[in-house]
Formats: structure tokens, sequence, C-alpha cells
């Protein structure tokens, strides 16, 4: 049935012409990109861009105001009316193993009907709540932390004031989810508890950050974190508080991704231009890995009529970067920064090394709705599985990307802050014996970052 | 060996020039003072520090390295109170830094020093020497940090310009030859240069004082200033970026 959904969609796709004429007279096409219907930059109630599935994707009317089903076990905090905000369960009206609804860990290689179709089942119980009151809250939230903390899924009933009803739910950085209805009750039939997550739910001396570190070494899934993390079940004890899932899943991708960079800026470099690449949901990526120290970029390029540039007649090209030390300031392009840099940085500690490393993303008119910031980390961290093309020059890498990208590499490089610097930016040891041409050659280093080289002429 | 007496303000001049390139540094220490030499992350600044023994209140050292964490210092420097002085002793056998401020004894580990290999400093040929009010320098600095992430530094023998160009907008300062300390420069040179280095060294440099800039075209940029009431003196080295869009 999403199926049949996304044609409808893709035939109606003309009606919209309205809404992007007034979109394009009022502002620029290019806020899109940045603001990816979180900011409403536009200036209007709600994101045109989002809206426009809605009005197509009306879930079935299987719902009713009572619901048994199995939980993969999923929950969701909202972040709206914040610190005022909504929690409870996201339940299908399926009994059965449903864990995959909610495991964005495996989702890579499906296609966006598969998605949509795990996805706009899983009705969402609303529970008004205080972040703070996630200890007296009453048995709602107590139940929904519970299910937050548990593995496989969990079979369950829930009774909702009303009928759900409504359209699904999309956002830049959560996966989509169904229709929602306020919650009245809900009871967990059975749950297995993960004992890791709640040994460390019941030391509340630790604090979130180290809890999450020493989790996601014990090999917990992302996933699972995140669900914990936002249902306030780490941390400091008065510390606690539940936090919207869109917020807690860059929080666990900056945490893991922050916690790696620092043996990374401590490893050994690597000695090649390494590429990886990938392709899905009609998005190409490839990673450029370059013998220097750490710095970090992702370049997404977004064509006309994909999810983030619908109304525009050319090519939207966004960056963030950094150097060796890592930002201060929110990426503006959202939270696939940290989850991208996340990804390349397992990859790094896993074989233990440095590097610097260029993202490049472009996203066709195919990729049509906005699925989550696991599409980035998923897809990166299946990239840099694979094995890489190895090349000597950053000019010969950068001339085997360009096989694989549309845009032609100079508009890259002209967006790009981290190969404007790989090419144009001299080093100190350039200047030690004859010159040499900066940044093009792969320097013989083997340092790490302890601060101090020893500068070979090259 | 090596034990020190010195003021909270000139340990911190050392502290802030070296924040600005590294994070951890090996100081050696000899009979005649402290030297600290040391190269960015991304190879890009070089910095050359030394305080000699007359920066300190009382000193004493034979040839020694210590491996600092700057961050560490800077906590031992916050304990200072006005007027206090920081008595440091490096414990060979634990390989540690004693610091004594007031009453507090903070005992520092010591960064391994052995991966830490001396940087070579490049024998530069600069044709133009500029020196100059630091202050004039901050402005210009101060003004282009809005329009755009490099700043071009231009000599010729009327004077001295530091331009910065952004997409629709740019900086221009330019300071003639009689608002310039000392100028000596045969024909024009040109170079550009990321202005977060630039700006990073400059608020380091004490206001009151003046600036020595030695350039060339498209060569690195080498600033030279002192610290600690000419005690000690610091040489800074930018590479440039190639103007190539």
């Amino acid at each position: 049935m999403a199926q049949s959904n996304l044609s409808e969609l893709r035939a109606k796709e003309s009606e919209f012409t309205a809404i992007s004429q007034d979109i394009k007279g009022g502002s620029s096409a290019a806020l899109c990109s940045v603001c990816k219907g979180s900011r409403l930059l536009c200036g209007k109630d709600r994101c045109p861009v989002v809206t426009r599935y809605h009005a197509h994707l009306k879930a079935s009317t299987k719902f009713s105001e009572n619901m048994a089903g199995s939980s993969p076990p999923s929950v969701f905090v909202g972040r709206a009316g914040y610190p005022k905000v909504y929690i409870g369960p996201m339940v299908p009206p399926i009994m059965g193993d449903t864990e995959i609804m909610d495991m964005p860990e495996m989702w890579v290689g499906k296609s966006i009907d598969d998605i949509l179709g795990y996805r706009m089942n899983l009705v969402r119980g609303m529970h008004a709540v205080n972040v703070h009151n996630v200890e007296n809250g009453g048995r709602i939230v107590d139940e929904t932390r519970e299910l937050a903390m548990g593995y496989g899924t969990a079979d369950m009933e829930a009774v909702f004031y009303r009928r759900p009803s409504g359209r699904m739910t999309f956002d830049d950085n959560t996966q989509p989810f169904g229709p929602s209805a306020p919650l009245k009750s809900f009871d967990i039939n059975s749950l297995k508890i993960d004992h890791r997550i709640d040994k460390a739910y019941s030391d509340t001396d630790l604090r979130a950050a180290e809890a999450v570190i020493g989790l996601y070494g014990n090999g917990t899934m992302l996933s699972r974190l995140q669900r914990s993390f936002s249902v306030g079940a780490f941390g400091i004890g008065k510390n606690r508080k539940f936090v919207p899932t869109r917020w807690s899943i860059t929080a666990i991708d900056d945490i893991l991704g922050k916690n790696l960079l620092q043996s990374t800026r401590d490893a050994p470099i690597i000695t090649d231009f390494e590429v990886y690449e990938t392709e899905s949901l009609d998005n190409r990526w490839a990673i450029l890995m370059m013998p220097c120290t750490w710095r970090y970029e992702l370049i997404e390029a977004w064509y006309p009529r994909s999810v983030w540039n619908p109304y525009g007649q050319g090519i939207e090209i966004i960056s963030d970067w950094e150097f060796y030390k890592p930002r201060k300031t929110y990426a503006r392009i959202g939270g696939c920064y940290y989850s991208a840099r996340l990804a390349v940085n397992e990859n790094l500690t896993a074989r233990n090394r440095q590097a610097g490393v260029v993202i490049f993303r472009e996203a066709h008119a195919g990729y049509i709705m906005p699925v989550g910031v696991w599409n980035v980390r998923e897809n990166v961290r299946d990239a840099v599985k694979k094995v890489p093309k190895k090349f000597v020059t950053l000019s010969v890498a950068l001339a085997y990307i360009q096989t694989k990208m549309d845009i032609p590499m100079t508009r890259w490089i002209r967006t790009s802050g981290i190969l404007k610097d790989m090419l144009y930016q001299r080093r100190i040891e350039d200047f030690l014996g004859g010159r040499a041409e900066p940044g093009l050659e792969a320097q013989d280093e083997d340092h790490g970052s302890e601060g101090q080289h020893s500068l070979q002429p090259i | 060996m090596f034990k020190a007496k010195v003021r909270p303000e000139v340990l911190k001049e050392v502290v802030d020039v070296v924040s600005t390139t590294v994070d951890e540094t090996k100081i050696t220490a000899t009979k005649t003072g402290i030297s600290i030499k040391a190269v960015d992350p991304a190879h890009v600044a070089m910095i050359d520090l030394t305080l000699s023994k007359g920066g300190f209140e009382e000193y004493k050292a034979d040839d020694v390295a210590l491996g600092v964490d700057m961050d560490k210092i800077k906590e031992v420097l916050r304990l200072a109170k006005p007027g206090d002085m920081i008595y440091m002793e490096h414990d060979e056998e634990r390989n540690r830094l004693v610091f004594k401020v007031g009453n507090i004894t903070r005992k520092m580990s010591l960064v391994d020093t052995t991966g830490m290999s001396e940087p070579k400093v490049p024998n530069l040929n600069l044709p133009v020497k500029i020196v100059v009010k630091t202050d004039e320098i901050r402005q210009g600095i101060r003004a282009s940090e809005s329009v755009s992430d490099h700043i071009a530094l231009v000599a010729n023998p009327e004077g001295f310009e530091m331009i910065s160009e952004g997409d629709t907008d740019s900086v221009n300062l330019k300071l003639g030859k009689d608002l310039l300390e000392e100028l000596k420069c045969k024909e024009e040179t040109r170079s550009l240069f990321p202005l977060d280095y630039f700006s990073s060294i400059f608020k380091t440099i004490s206001t009151a004082s003046v600036v020595t800039m030695h350039m060339g075209s498209d060569y690195p940029v080498k600033l030279e200033f002192s610290i600690a009431n000419e005690k000690g003196a610091v040489v800074y080295l930018l590479a440039p970026r190639i103007e190539s869009e």
C-alpha cells in the first residue's frame, strides 16, 4: 500500500506547483537545503515540503481506540512545546517480530517503499509530560521508559482517547512514523530489558556521556542507546530528563563521534588517498580519506526535485567542515554532519589510523522524502566497510570521484573548505627545500598529533 | 634540573602564544632560559619562542626537555591571585612538574617527549621588512573578520596594505610609509593568508607593542614580537595560500 501511495504522490506532483510558486515568490529555494523542515525559514506555519506528503499518505482505517500489537520496541519523545512534550510508545497493530521497524541499522539497501512500509503502521501514543518529570511521572512515564530500555519485540496493548488518525510524520533527523493519538493507558505483556542498559539506568552517579560511551563500547546498538537516552535513562540522577527523539539522535552521534575522535587524532596517518563509495535511495556517496591530520567535511548536493531542493531550478550545494579541533558551533547542515562523522571515526578507530575526510553526497531527484539521518550514518558506515580505491595524489583521487559524480569537481571544490585548503594552502615544510607543489602529493608522515612534527622536505 | 619562579602574567603570555598553535609541546630548558618550537597539526603555522633567564624572578636549569599540556598550565594560572608568584620544579624521579601557587601545590604529570622531534625552521630570504604598531593590524583584522576567511598582505615602497575580499564586500587597511615605524621594500610583494591563524596570533601580542613582519610574494610571513618586557621573543611563521580562484 505504500507503493500505491507513492505512485499517487508522484502523479499528483503537478498539484504542488501552486505551493512552489508561492515559495519562490517569497523566499529563496536555497533555504530548504539548510532548513530541512526544522526551522521554517520560509516563514510558513508548516513546512510545505513535508506537508505535501501528508495529504497523500493518509494511513488506513484499521487503527482503533484499543490496539494490541508488538512494539519493535519503540518510543517517541516530541519536541513541540518543550519543556512540556509528548512522550509515549510507538506500536503497530501487528503481532509478531517487528524489530526491524525501529532498527535503522538494518535498513541499508532497502527501498523508500520498504522503509515507509515499516514506519507507516507505527502508531504514536501521546502523553504530555514535563521533560524533568522522569521519576514520578506516573505509570505511562514508567512504562515508556521500560519499553525504551527493552530489546526484542514487546507485546502490548494500548488504549487511546480517540482513534489514531491523521498522517505520517516526516522529519529530517528522525525516521518517519504513522498516525498518533492521545494515550489513555498501555500495558506491556512481555518485555526483555537489556541488563547492561538497566545497569547504567540504576547508576545515578554515572554521567550520561560516560554511560553512552561505555555501552557503545560493549557493543550496544545505536538505536537502543538513542531510545534509552531519549527517556532520560542515563546521567546523574537529578539531571535526568526526557530528550526529544530528534535531539537524542544527534546527541548520541555527537557524543560517540567526539569520543572516537580523541583516539583518531593521536593515531598514525594513513599512507594513500582512499576513496570509498556507495549508492542508495538515489543518493550517491563518495568518501575521500586523505593522508593528513584529522579534518572533516560533509558536502551535500541537492538536485532539483530531491527532498530538500523541491522548488529550485539548479543544484543546491551546502557543506560544513572542521579542522583538527572539533567545531564548537552546530553544523548548519544539521544532524547528518554528526552521523557521518561518527561513521568515519568508527572506521578510523577500528584500524587505528588518522586521516582527513571529505564526504561527497549527491542526492538525485529520486530521493523524494526525508527518511532520517540514519540514512547518512548507515550508508557511510556501509561504504567504509568496502575495499577502497587507493591513489597517490589528491588530484588523481578527485579525478576518480569525478567519474562517479555528475557535478563538476570545480563546483565541489568551490563549495568545500577542506579541499580548498588542501589545494591552495601551503605548508611550512614546502619552504624547507625547493618549492614543491603543496597539498597534491601524499606526504610521507607517520607521526601522530602530539603537536610537534619533524618536517622533511618533500 | 629545572627550578623557577615566575610572575603569572609572564607564564600566561607564553601559554597564550603556544596555545595558538599546539595543545601539547616540548619546553627545552637550558642554563640561559627556555625555548619552544612547534608546528600546528595542519603544518600551516610555526612558532619559535624563547624566554631568557631574565624573564623569570628566579631560574635554575640544566639541559632538560619538559613535555607539557597547555590546558593544565592554564588551570594553574587560574589559581593565581594578583601579586602571587608561581613556583615550578621538575620532579625528575616521577617525571612531574610541581607547581606552587599561593598555598596550593599542583603536581602535573608530563607528556612523553620521545615522539616530539624538533621541527625544522625554514631558512627564508624575505625581501620586505615592516615594523608596525600592533594596534593598527588588530584594527584591520577586526574589520576583515566579517568579510572573508583570508587576508592579503601587500607591501610596496609607498606603504603597507591589508586587503580582505569577500563575495560582495571588501575591507582595505592602508598604512602609508609615515604611519609605519619602519619600511624596507624595493618592489611590491603580495601574499594571501588564512585570517583565523593571523587573527589568533595577533590576539596574543600586547597592544602597546610593535610587530616586525618579513614578507615576500607567495612566501610565508614571518612575524617577530617580544614578550615578557623584552625578556622573551617570538618568531611566528605562517604559510601562504595560493590565489588560484
